[in-house]
């Protein structure tokens, strides 16, 4: 392919459209173009990883080296760079002072900060039923899509009103999050901090007019590889748009029948308009991965679901369905274990070739289905990215004995949560000695010496041991009390897990789990009280650690967090969330779809604050959103999801069906109906042979 | 378990390596990450390798277009800062070539791996000098015989000689050509300045093959002897090696947090969650 024009290439997943990317990367390098002068742009990480492997394998090459980004990396690094020169005209009240970059999770805190005195005073948002960390999250969605998509944020709530509000009391719900918006916005402006929309905000209206940045981009990226575009947003197209005016070559990658993260903005009609500004268009129509009968089944799914035409095929799609109806939702679970097993052990399938999928993995499923792969010996990695970083043993016991250490903060840890962190910090000591222990020893929100179990037979129960190492640990609390010292809370948990409980004969020691985790809470912890830190210039001060564990028991702070999942080693079927594997763009022999009777295969979440439709760019303004719509957009999205799954499967789906639900309820969902139906008539069909 | 076949070595492993050979496998074997505090007073630790990140960060954005009296006035708050940047401005750029990339990668290949090394400050004059700027924001200036041993001075030679080409008119650049900056801002913009030579690079090279030929072959990682490494080793609990060490005695010029491959903190993919 030339290396001097734009050249747009679609086709369907598994055609190897990203390995000609990849291999185009490398021609780039071959053929002596500066590495520094090449961006590969993605919108999401995960896609950029045949990238990243590929580059990080070139042992040959000398020279620069590549950047990937995504439109919030980039903008972000922009608009850090770029700061001083814009501030003063982007708005802010302090354009002298540093920015103050907020993760998704500080954002949604110093929502709660702006707005809640708001929502108590005049009793916002009473009528939904759902908890406040959630509701917030969406009003920062709206903001993010009003961003993406290119619409001012005061429209948000007329947007949403005159699409979907049926009554008076849904009107005053929009209105509500439109002036939480506004109001979250102007204490952004005030404080200097930035969420990611007012980031996107300032990237494209200041920042990208600035002659420093356009100079400073337009020079250092020469050539543009992008893919997975119909999965970027309108803000990613425009840029991509401009950058093309001065590149000097660009290879736009585009998957035809996807754009399914539409939920955050992916625009793949707006992706189509970049089509037109490349000079050599190519198509690969024929799939690498799938076998006949998988691709029979995909395009049979997808046309019963009106997501693609009727396709004619020889193969019978019935071949690469394996399933087995089962009442109870812990017989599937089994089954499916068994099945996994089957494939591993007698058909030596690599463990890494299955994924096991559903649209929301519950925690009971979860552990059912790691406990049933374990059991049988079979390698497996979970993702499920919404794991709060709070209930991982490791930080629950660091936050416990955090709140043992600060009495002052009046937030006792209970007896359970006591005894469960005397268990992970101590080496050997099980919960029925913990429990023991706390019921003895932990007294007026402080732990007693051993010395205190006057019973000789308890002691012996406990043993000298594990009690000598429990007043180690009571010791060290003490001493931190009695000292007077109030460390940072980061802080705090990085003098315990260094001076105690990574010791030899405590419960993190030499445990890589415990390392990780407690550093994962220690960045939330210290990225919390940078921002904190920061904002003690223009706000009264408050207790760094009472306001962090508060907010971390109110799930909006430590609530999430990503393992580091990229760099995990691809070993062991995964589990995951449908739509998480889908961004992770890597197909596999076999795939098994759980729970296929449930509404969530093709229902959205309950949002309503928000609507990824109606907000966005292709919604007509003044239009009604119904049922209608609502139906025909679950039907084109279900259809949409599994022409995408099949195309990423080379040999089987196997199909998780139980009659009653984890719930206990008869589960009637679009999924399962839509096979039943294509089941029925492809038997009608043989019957008329 | 061994090392990642994609890794790539930096002036940090490598210097990690020749601490102590069991950091190095931790660190990037086994990928232990571990939170205990390098020093006792790591409140006053932070806010100077955070000074320290700030001070690149300037110089980056001074480099890329934004008015250096912009930025001077971000730094009412900051007296030791402002103090760095009005060295920096005073001598900071004195004598060097014209053609300035300021924070920019190179990597090339020895040994069968990536050896990779992140830069400051290259000015470079195609057919001329090209010079390697390093920016140091600790209080103490090392004494040069310490500096020409160090893992940062051997490795950014090095990797500029080899893998510098396109950005010097596609030449090759001669070593001789090639010098190495240390300018310590915290001290009056004072500069160490170390040339190159054919002879250093070859000796180089042996070196730092060896160091990582020894590296892919051990199949034990020992604990240094010296105890004195251990001091500011966030791994002392794991090793039974003592208490946090004190902050002044610690050379925070030789704490760099490194990142193997540029890809900032990206909101996307924590958006991902919303599925
Ligand atoms: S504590 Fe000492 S022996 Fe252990 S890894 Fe660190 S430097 Fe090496």
């Amino acid at each position: 392919m030339p290396l001097d024009c734009g050249i747009w290439l679609e086709g369907i997943a598994g055609s190897g459209k990203t390995t000609a990317a990849v291999r185009r990367v490398l021609h780039l390098l071959a053929s002596g173009v500066p590495a520094e002068s090449i961006l590969i742009f993605v919108p999401q990480r995960s896609l950029a990883q045949p990238y990243i492997l590929a580059l990080r394998g070139l042992t040959s090459h000398r020279g620069g080296q590549v950047s990937v980004h995504t439109i919030g990396s980039l903008s972000l690094q922009l608009v850090e760079t770029f700061w001083f020169l814009i501030a003063g005209d982007a708005g802010f009240k302090h354009p002298q002072d540093l920015p103050n970059f907020l993760s998704l999770e500080l954002a949604q805190y110093f929502m709660t900060r702006a707005i809640e005195p708001l929502v108590e005073e005049r009793d916002y948002f009473s009528s939904v039923r759902i908890d406040r960390p959630r509701l917030y999250s969406q009003i920062v969605d709206n903001m993010n899509k009003a961003a993406l998509v290119g619409f001012p944020i005061s429209e948000i709530g007329t947007r949403l009103k005159s699409a979907l509000a049926s009554g008076v009391e849904q009107a005053h719900i929009y209105d509500d999050a439109q002036t939480c918006a506004m109001a979250f916005r102007k204490y952004c402006l005030e404080h200097n901090l930035l969420d990611f929309s007012l980031q996107l905000e300032v990237f494209r209206e200041h920042v990208w007019a600035a002659p420093q940045a356009q100079r400073y981009l337009r020079g250092r990226y020469r050539h543009l590889i992008v893919d997975g575009v119909e999965e970027d947003n309108l803000a990613s197209h425009e840029l991509i748009n401009s950058l093309l005016e001065s590149c000097q070559s660009a290879l736009i990658v585009c998957d035809r029948d996807a754009g399914f993260r539409r939920f955050l903005g992916a625009d793949p009609d707006s992706a189509q308009r970049l089509r037109e500004r490349c000079e050599v268009r190519a198509t690969f129509e024929d799939s690498f991965v799938m076998g006949a009968e998988v691709s029979a089944l995909g395009a049979a799914l997808a046309a019963q679901l009106g997501a693609a035409d009727t396709a004619e095929s020889a193969a019978d799609p019935r071949r690469a369905l394996i399933t087995e109806a089962h009442r109870y939702h812990p017989e599937m679970v089994d089954w499916v274990a068994t099945q996994v097993e089957a494939l591993v052990h007698e058909r030596e399938a690599p463990p890494n070739e299955i994924v096991i999928l559903a649209p929301f993995l519950s925690d009971a499923l979860r552990f059912g289905l790691v406990d049933g792969l374990e059991r049988r010996g079979i390698p497996l990695r979970t993702h499920r990215p919404s794991r709060a970083l709070r209930d991982e043993p490791a930080a629950r016991t660091l936050l416990t004995l955090a709140r043992l250490a600060h009495p002052h903060w009046r937030l006792p840890p209970t007896d359970f949560d006591v005894a469960f962190a005397l268990m992970a910090a101590i080496d050997g000591l099980d919960l029925v000695r913990a429990k023991l222990l706390t019921e003895m020893l932990y007294r007026r929100e402080r732990l007693l010496p051993f010395a205190e179990v006057h019973a000789t037979a308890m002691q012996e129960r406990i043993t000298f041991d594990l009690g000598e190492r429990y007043d180690r640990l009571a010791n060290w609390l003490n001493r931190y009390i009695d000292g007077g010292r109030t460390d940072a809370i980061d802080i705090f948990f990085r003098r315990i897990f260094g001076g105690l409980l990574s010791r030899a004969g405590f419960g993190f020691h030499g445990n890589i789990d415990a390392g990780n985790i407690s550093m994962n809470l220690v960045d939330s912890a210290r990225e919390f009280r940078w921002s904190l830190d920061f904002m003690s210039r223009y706000d009264a001060q408050i207790d760094l650690g009472l306001d962090y564990v508060r907010m971390v028991d109110r799930g909006v702070i430590a609530n999430s967090y990503l393992r580091d999942w990229i760099a995990d080693v691809e070993e062991g079927v995964l589990i995951a969330p449908a739509y998480t594997f889908l961004l992770n763009n890597r197909p596999v022999d076999y795939q098994f779809w759980l729970n296929i009777g449930g509404e969530g295969w093709s229902r959205r979440l309950y949002q309503p604050l928000t609507h990824p439709y109606v907000l966005s760019r292709g919604w007509p303004p003044g239009a009604l959103w119904s049922e209608d719509d609502e139906q025909a957009m679950n039907r084109l999205t279900l259809g949409r999801l599994l022409l995408a799954l099949t195309r990423r499967c080379r040999k089987a789906v196997y199909l998780g069906y139980n009659e009653l639900s984890e719930s206990g309820y008869e589960p009637r969902g679009l999924l399962l109906e839509t096979i039943q139906s294509l089941l029925r008539r492809l038997a009608r069909e043989e019957q008329h042979v | 378990m061994s090392l990642s076949d994609d890794f790539a070595f930096t002036q940090g492993s490598l210097g990690d390596y020749a601490d102590c050979a069991r950091r190095f496998e931790l660190r990037f074997i086994k990928r232990l990450r571990y939170p205990a505090l390098e020093v006792q007073d790591a409140l006053q630790f932070e806010t100077r390798t955070r000074q320290g990140a700030r001070f690149h960060k300037m110089v980056q954005q001074h480099l890329l277009g934004v008015p250096a009296e912009a930025l001077a006035e971000s730094l009412a708050d900051d007296e030791e800062l402002a103090r760095w940047w009005a060295n920096y401005r005073a001598r900071g750029l004195t004598d060097l070539p014209a053609q300035r990339l300021s924070e920019i990668t190179l990597q090339t290949h020895l040994a069968g791996r990536r050896l990779v090394a992140k830069y400051d400050l290259l000015a470079l004059a195609p057919g001329g000098a090209a010079v390697i700027v390093d920016w140091k924001t600790g209080a103490r200036v090392p004494s040069q015989s310490s500096l020409r041993g160090r893992m940062q001075t051997i490795v950014y030679r090095y990797v500029l000689a080899q893998a510098g080409a396109h950005l010097y008119a596609d030449e090759r650049i001669p070593p001789e050509r090639i010098r190495m900056d240390y300018v310590y801002v915290a001290s009056d913009g004072e500069r160490l300045s170390f040339a190159y030579s054919a002879a250093q690079m070859r000796q180089d090279e042996a070196l730092l093959a060896e160091m990582i030929a020894a590296i892919d072959q051990a199949d034990q990682f020992a604990l240094t002897n010296e105890l004195r490494r251990c001091r500011f080793c966030s791994y002392r609990s794991l090793c039974d090696r003592g208490g946090a060490g004190r902050l002044e005695d610690f050379d925070i010029d030789e704490y760099e947090d490194e990142e193997e491959e540029t890809f900032a903190l990206d909101f996307d993919q924590i958006a991902e969650i919303e599925f």
